[in-house]
């Protein structure tokens, strides 16, 4: 009977708590308030309404579509995607109509969902930033902008993320522009993730979202040649989970700004290490391809864990890492 | 999320002919839906190894979706040692399907490589009721990849078969059939369905030949959602995806390598 009345509950989405207390899943950022901790990482999640249950897709936190370029990007050559131990090799090019393209084609769609969203954006240049930092700061119905300054498939010698300096001044010239939150997305390709967090803060960044994919290779060894087109790709899913959590924690202890925390979540158990190790937001990336309902039952599963742990606010459990017991 | 993913029941997992098996999926929703050409998203462990789902073109949708393989690599492994009652997470229908022939057509002729015979089926259980003459050429690579075509054959369907090593049908490949076949451009319409190297030689046929037709491609998969756009190809406009825009294109719209 208890079981019963929990799982209804459960259903039902009354998440109210034992003592008739309501459970509190909002965070902050910045000045922008989300209902809930979840939302997609850029570039794995559509929304063609003949595929997904719009009521469903709700009930995240945000929204937040694939990168945006200044001009149109017809992307890398085939073959573009490679599977790996528990994960993936991309090397897409972020293919995307443009900023002007988007905000035509794509952004009403995604408005029309109900979902704050976030939009990922990505400069080939300081002027490229500027500009797009520009149109979408004249746009509305968008909550934040995400700088990708961390896509290792655009052949670039250096990635931003992977320069504070860099970081540091494309942060700057775009917070100088934008009246909502920037969120600056930072690469795992670097000896020391705290250095380009540290820029990002510095540079007025309202959050940090990381980690970015692991640039990596796949041979075939029957003709001895890599196995995508871009002859390398951004590695993703479960097998990079435990270096993201890592990184989250270094970078929790570095910075005082929230932090999107992402890298191969596929359960709420995977978001819930994150959370803990210091992610106010969570998003599901590689795991969208696997199991479209991935962002949903990690959504019910915080909550239960939550009510299983009786926590009544998100924020009582963000950062909450203990110290190991010494056996 | 997806409005379109189930669990179901698998009603029969079976070899077929030396090389291919078949698996019957009790997904009544799937059934009642599919139109030839299109496909299914198949999650074959819930572990993490494969890591990616696997896309099948249906081969028969009537009480069960059926889908038609060949066990080679580890997704299709695991999937040969499914039986009946176990539970698989499925994605679909997905894709575009198969246009039905153009007005004044009389002979559809269907060209299938391999396991690439998979959508020919349900075309042709869709195609017997309008009175063409249905053709099947179909090129395998031994007589271990050619199985009785009764199911072909009982709707019809003339089956010219080749295989590269002779033991079954005509040696050589699946284009050495064509002699065989009269084809009036004006009252034949082409669906081909196999590897890119193949269906790169029936659109040159078609282009000499001045036939029309449609190509089913296919990619490696990650979202089969048209979200990742991973398994983008070539084509006259650009890069389409196989998934969303895809599997069915124009056959001369298709840059195969």
């Amino acid at each position: 009977m208890v079981s019963d009345q929990k799982s209804r509950r459960l259903e039902t989405g009354d998440w109210r708590l034992a003592t008739n207390k309501m459970m509190n899943l909002s965070i902050n950022i910045g000045t922008v308030k989300f209902a809930n901790p979840v939302t997609v990482a850029s570039g794995t999640f559509g929304h063609a309404e003949k595929y997904y249950n719009l009521e469903e897709v709700k009930k995240l936190g945000a929204i937040v579509p694939k990168t945006v370029t200044l001009p149109a990007q017809q992307g890398n050559p085939p073959v573009r995607i490679v599977e790996t131990p528990s994960g993936m090799l991309n090397a897409i090019g972020i293919e995307n109509p443009g900023a002007d393209g988007f905000i035509q084609q794509k952004l009403p769609g995604f408005k029309k969902i109900g979902v704050p969203l976030i939009i990922s954006v990505l400069g080939h240049t300081d002027d490229q930033f500027r500009q797009l930092a520009e149109k979408f700061n004249a746009v509305d119905g968008i909550s934040a902008l995400e700088l990708n300054l961390s896509c290792p498939n655009l052949g670039h010698q250096v990635l931003v993320a992977q320069d504070p300096q860099a970081t540091f001044r494309v942060v700057s010239l775009v917070k100088k522009i934008m009246n909502i939150p920037v969120i600056a997305k930072l690469s795992p390709d670097v000896t020391d993730i705290t250095l380009t967090a540290k820029a990002a803060e510095e540079a007025g960044a309202d959050a940090i979202s990381l980690i970015n994919t692991f640039t990596a290779m796949v041979i075939d060894v029957e003709t001895r040649r890599s196995k995508l087109g871009n002859f390398t790709g951004g590695l993703s899913g479960p097998a990079i989970r435990p270096i993201a959590v890592r990184m989250v924690h270094q970078v929790y202890k570095t910075v005082k700004i929230p932090i999107i925390g992402m890298g191969g979540i596929m359960t709420a158990q995977d978001a819930l290490q994150f959370i803990i190790a210091g992610a106010t937001m969570v998003a599901i990336g590689t795991a969208n391809f696997i199991n479209p309902r991935a962002p949903l039952e990690v959504l019910n599963g915080i909550k239960e864990y939550m009510q299983r742990k009786k926590i009544n606010d998100i924020q009582e459990l963000i950062g909450t890492l203990n110290s190991p017991v010494i056996r | 999320m997806a409005s379109i993913q189930d669990i179901f029941k698998i009603a029969s997992n079976d070899k077929l002919c030396p090389r291919f098996y078949r698996m019957q999926i009790d997904a009544p929703s799937i059934v009642k839906k599919i139109l030839p050409g299109q496909f299914i998203h198949i999650r074959v462990s819930q572990g993490l190894e494969p890591f990616f789902r696997r896309p099948f073109s249906v081969y028969r949708a009537q009480k069960y979706v059926e889908i038609f393989y060949e066990p080679v690599g580890p997704g299709t492994k695991l999937m040969a040692k499914m039986n009946k009652g176990d539970t698989i997470d499925v994605l679909g229908p997905l894709g575009q399907p198969f246009a039905l022939p153009p007005k004044g057509t009389k002979q559809v002729v269907m060209i299938a490589g391999g396991i690439g015979i998979a959508p020919f089926l349900i075309l042709s259980d869709c195609l017997k009721k309008k009175k063409y003459d249905l053709i099947l050429l179909y090129g395998g690579r031994t007589g271990g990849h050619v199985y009785p075509m009764k199911e072909f054959k009982d709707n019809g369907v003339k089956v010219l078969v080749a295989t590269d090593d002779g033991s079954k049908g005509t040696k050589g490949r699946v284009i050495q059939l064509f002699s065989k076949v009269k084809m009036d451009p004006g009252t034949t319409f082409l669906y081909t369905c196999g590897p890119n190297p193949m269906m790169a030689a029936v659109q040159h046929f078609a282009g000499e030949h001045h036939l029309r037709g449609q190509a089913a491609c296919e990619e490696v998969m990650a979202c089969a959602l048209g979200a990742c756009l991973g398994c983008s190809i070539k084509t006259k406009s650009g890069y389409k995806t196989v998934c969303y825009d895809g599997p069915v294109f124009d056959l001369q719209e298709v840059i195969f390598h």
